[in-house]
């Protein structure tokens, strides 16, 4: 049995200990808001945060979680309280097919964790790992921005 | 009046005219194709396939395209919106499932691509709403007592006075009176929906994780595969040893199907960990003796050929002699995949005398064909549910993945979830043909062309095409039958006649006497299909790289060449002379080059300057301006969401895209060796739309094509290269 945090919940699982953690939120814990992209941590597509660290969860067997904590897109944020990167991607207008946009909105979460203030070039580097083949890049990029400084400008209010 | 018993009389009796004489034919009456597959909500009111309306207002709209980014449930919600007068934020949308009145008016059939839906849906779904208002507007005159002329309509309400009723307060009675159609459509002028800016519908549903794909769908008993095919299209089982897979942990069958061998477990990683215990002995298809080293010059060859005319007008030598200047160049492009973010996937479930498949595809209709074709049941007892697609661009057209599921749920009895990884994805799909262009064109000393040769090499992909439509478009057809058909267009098509979408793009923008396009088919047995904006993909780059060096040549102003030889399409020029004059005033950092390509595509035409720089051999976009004429724009902010992703899609193809074959298999197995363009990488993009007045046109593809010799003539201005070859990599 392997025993991580899951959104706020403690959750255990028998799956095998090399099983991706990808694949064990999505098939175990029905969680399907993480997506499978490449399998190979090249596109993004699947990350969540490790102690608050976005990681490709596609490549990372759950073994690695034991102890830890896990957060997906369901536990960033809902439609009826989505977190402030959510709100400003609907607002914005972001996505197009949408299937990266779970993993970007990780991303960037995890940037603007660190980097509360991010320069268009640290945006750029920070989610160079993440592909969209819509190419809403410069949206992304905006949205990224935009979030930022309503933030910041909440932290100072 | 719940929706299983949808009253004859409560339908709408409408068949109107779309632009271009389009029938769109609509009955709605239920006929032979059986009840329209809409939710069952207690006491809604549904007057026809799309709209339905519960007592307490919730109104649904069942868009009947596909959704796979490009906008098409916000755009066709902002149509029905309009003229029932709802705003379409209000509308629940819901994803319509397989059903005649679903059609696309354009085709005939329910598929989603080629640029259609807000053009062949404009006029039908505005019609729908008007109706739809107009027996509100009566069942409410009738509930209320009062002539209908004192009333009017305002966001999903009757306006009475001061009284602001709900459209769902009248349903009841509405559902008992005829519904006449032809009710009056607004003028322009009028418009609250059409051409506002708002943010596009499931954009909320797709921030959080919400939006529900194909591979996210999970249903009780579900187990799933994971299939195993002969790294050559086309190569079929000749032996398998499935033991070590069976002694996997979860696995619960390994079944032989059409493309391969499939294992099924239950769950995904252990199907996919015991898939590689499979020892396979495979046929050899004919693929397997093509690399593409060898092909490119089997195609350059080939250019020397006539071949068959797919145009010819004037007299082409007489047209060379009178010219200033001639040139003739040859254009190469690459296979190229699609690489949708979402791999292929189904969920399909057989069970006794019927069936569920679910799937995000560009053609519901034949996702529920193929399954009742490969599971033997009658297409009325397969329900298809259709989710998102993780993305399109044409490769959703192409659903044996859907045959795979069903083989193997026919097979086990269980729902199976099948899933392509994404090696599978890139190794064993249908591919844009790759093609060799050559463009032999003269011009005058006034800048007239004088005489524009093009020829074509390359695939087609209409046989291919066939050959994943028909089996789920008409099960009842025998393989032998579709065999043969696919077989009469390959004959067809290689020597008779010409597949025009292998040459579309190759002249039609260019007004000029003189002119002969030609093709020579090549094929080898790899599957083709259609590829964001298909045939102009590649013909666009052979086009405005040509003009660019021929202006170079003539000493002509690029921008002035393609005005004085396009005066057959005013739009086209509209869009060459906003952008010219934009390119005027554009200021680059120094070290930057401007180019300059516009073409025509699905009725759209669009004109685009890029700036680059070449860094260390590299080539950097830093910026794109891109000018649009889509007629009307339905959602500002989804035309230019459009725009940008055609742009970025198509710099991914213009600088890193490109499949080789050794052997007959695809050599790239993933996103390190099929590089898709990044964040770091990826321009800024101004999008200006023109304001216009006329019936929209589509903006899926159009804003691909210009950008790949956009880039190329900015490379030119920058280092003096002329890049010919896709992907572009400077000697």
């Amino acid at each position: 049995m392997i025993r991580f945090e899951l959104n706020g919940h403690i959750v255990e699982t028998d799956d095998a200990p090399d099983t991706p953690l990808l694949w064990v939120v999505r098939d175990t814990f029905k969680l399907k808001g993480s997506k499978y992209g490449c399998g190979a941590g090249l596109c993004g597509a699947c990350t969540m945060h490790l102690d608050g660290q976005a990681v490709r969860t596609c490549v990372l067997p759950v073994s690695a979680v034991a102890g830890k904590t896990i957060t997906t897109i369901e536990g960033l944020g809902t439609p009826e309280a989505p977190h402030p990167l959510q709100a400003v991607w609907a607002e914005q207008g972001v996505p197009q097919c949408g299937y990266c946009q779970s993993g970007q909105i990780m991303s960037a979460a995890a940037l603007l964790e660190s980097n509360p203030a991010p320069s268009d070039e640290q945006v750029e580097q920070a989610m160079a790992g993440n592909i969209c083949r819509c190419g809403c890049y410069p949206r992304i990029k905006q949205a990224i921005l935009t979030a930022a400084a309503e933030l910041a400008v909440e932290v100072t209010a | 009046m719940s929706t299983a018993n949808l009253s004859r009389r409560g339908f709408l009796k409408t068949s109107g005219i779309v632009g271009g004489g389009l029938v769109v034919g609509f009955s709605l009456n239920g006929c032979s194709a059986g009840p329209v597959p809409l939710k069952s909500v207690a006491s809604a009111w549904a007057p026809n396939a799309f709209v339905q309306i519960t007592p307490d207002n919730v109104m649904r709209f069942y868009c009947p395209r596909d959704e796979m980014g490009q906008g098409v449930t916000t755009g066709l919600a902002t149509l029905v919106a309009e003229d029932l007068d709802v705003s379409p934020e209000r509308l629940l949308i819901e994803l319509a499932g397989p059903h005649p009145d679903y059609n696309n008016p354009a085709f005939g059939a329910q598929g989603t691509g080629g640029s259609t839906s807000v053009k062949a849906h404009y006029t039908q779904l505005r019609q729908v709403g008007a109706d739809v208002r107009q027996v509100l507007l009566q069942a409410a005159a009738q509930d209320l007592g009062v002539p209908i002329d004192s009333l009017d309509t305002d966001d999903g309400h009757i306006v009475h006075g001061d009284d602001r009723l709900p459209y769902g307060r009248f349903v009841a009675t509405a559902a008992g009176l005829e519904i006449g159609g032809g009710a009056a459509l607004k003028p322009p002028s009028a418009f609250k929906h059409i051409g506002r800016e708002f943010p596009r519908l499931d954009a909320l549903a797709k921030s959080t994780g919400t939006a529900q794909f194909g591979i996210d769908v999970d249903v009780p008993g579900m187990e799933h595969a994971v299939v195993v095919r002969c790294p050559v299209a086309g190569g079929t089982v000749k032996r398998f040893e499935s033991e070590a897979a069976r002694a996997m942990p979860g696995v619960t069958a390994v079944v032989q199907i059409s493309s391969g061998v499939a294992v099924v477990a239950q769950k995904y990683w252990q199907a996919k960990q015991a898939a590689g215990k499979l020892e396979v002995e495979w046929t050899s298809p004919q693929l397997a003796d093509v690399s593409s080293a060898d092909m490119r010059a089997e195609y350059a060859l080939a250019l020397e050929d006539a071949g068959d005319t797919a145009h010819s007008e004037g007299d082409l030598e007489a047209g060379f002699t009178s010219a200033q200047t001639v040139i003739e160049q040859d254009y190469w492009a690459p296979y190229l995949s699609h690489s949708p973010m979402e791999p292929m996937n189904a969920v399909v479930h057989v069970r006794e005398g019927e069936a569920d498949v679910w799937s995000g595809t560009q053609g519901i209709g034949i996702a529920q064909g193929l399954v009742a074709r490969y599971a033997g049941l009658d297409v009325e007892n397969v329900r298809a549910h259709a989710t998102y697609l993780g993305g399109g661009f044409g490769r959703r057209a192409t659903l044996t993945h859907i045959i795979e599921a069903t083989e193997v749920s026919v097979a086990t009895g269980k729902p199976i979830h099948l899933l392509w990884s994404r090696e599978d994805d890139i190794r064993h799909g249908v591919f844009r043909p790759a093609s060799l262009v050559r463009i032999r064109t003269g011009v005058d000393d006034e800048g007239r062309l004088t005489a524009w040769q093009a020829r074509r090499v390359g695939g087609n992909i209409t046989p291919y095409t066939l050959k994943a439509a028909l089996p789920g478009v008409l099960p009842s057809l025998g393989d032998g039958t579709v065999d043969w058909l696919v077989g009469v267009a390959h004959g067809a098509f290689d020597g008779w006649v010409v597949d025009s979408s292998g040459v579309e793009g190759l002249h039609e923008d260019l007004d000029v006497a003189n002119v002969a396009v030609e093709h020579v088919t090549r094929e080898n047995g790899l599957p083709l299909t259609f590829w964001r904006s298909v045939g102009h993909s590649y013909t666009a780059f052979a086009k405005e790289t040509a003009l660019d060096e021929l202006a170079v040549q003539a000493g002509i102003d690029p921008i002035e060449l393609r005005l004085r030889n396009t005066g057959g399409k005013p739009r086209l020029q509209g869009v060459i002379r906003e952008a010219g004059a934009r390119m005027q005033q554009m200021q680059p950092a120094p070290g930057r080059s401007l180019g300059f390509a516009a073409h025509s595509s699905f009725d759209t035409d669009v004109a685009e300057v890029a700036e680059v720089s070449v860094e260390g051999g590299r080539i950097r976009v830093h910026k794109v301006l891109c000018v649009v004429d889509c007629g009307i724009a339905v959602n500002p902010d989804v035309v230019r969401a459009q725009m940008e992703g055609a742009i970025m899609f198509g710099l991914t193809a213009a600088l890193h895209g490109e499949h080789t074959l050794e052997n007959g298999a695809v050599v790239q197995s993933n996103f390190h060796d099929y590089p898709i363009l990044r964040m770091n990488e990826a321009p800024e993009v101004e999008v200006v739309i023109i304001e216009s007045a006329e019936e929209p046109t589509g903006v899926g593809e159009p804003g691909l094509p210009p950008i790949a010799p956009a880039v190329a003539n900015a490379v030119y201005a920058a280092t003096g290269q002329r890049l010919r070859s896709l992907p572009l990599r400077l000697a």
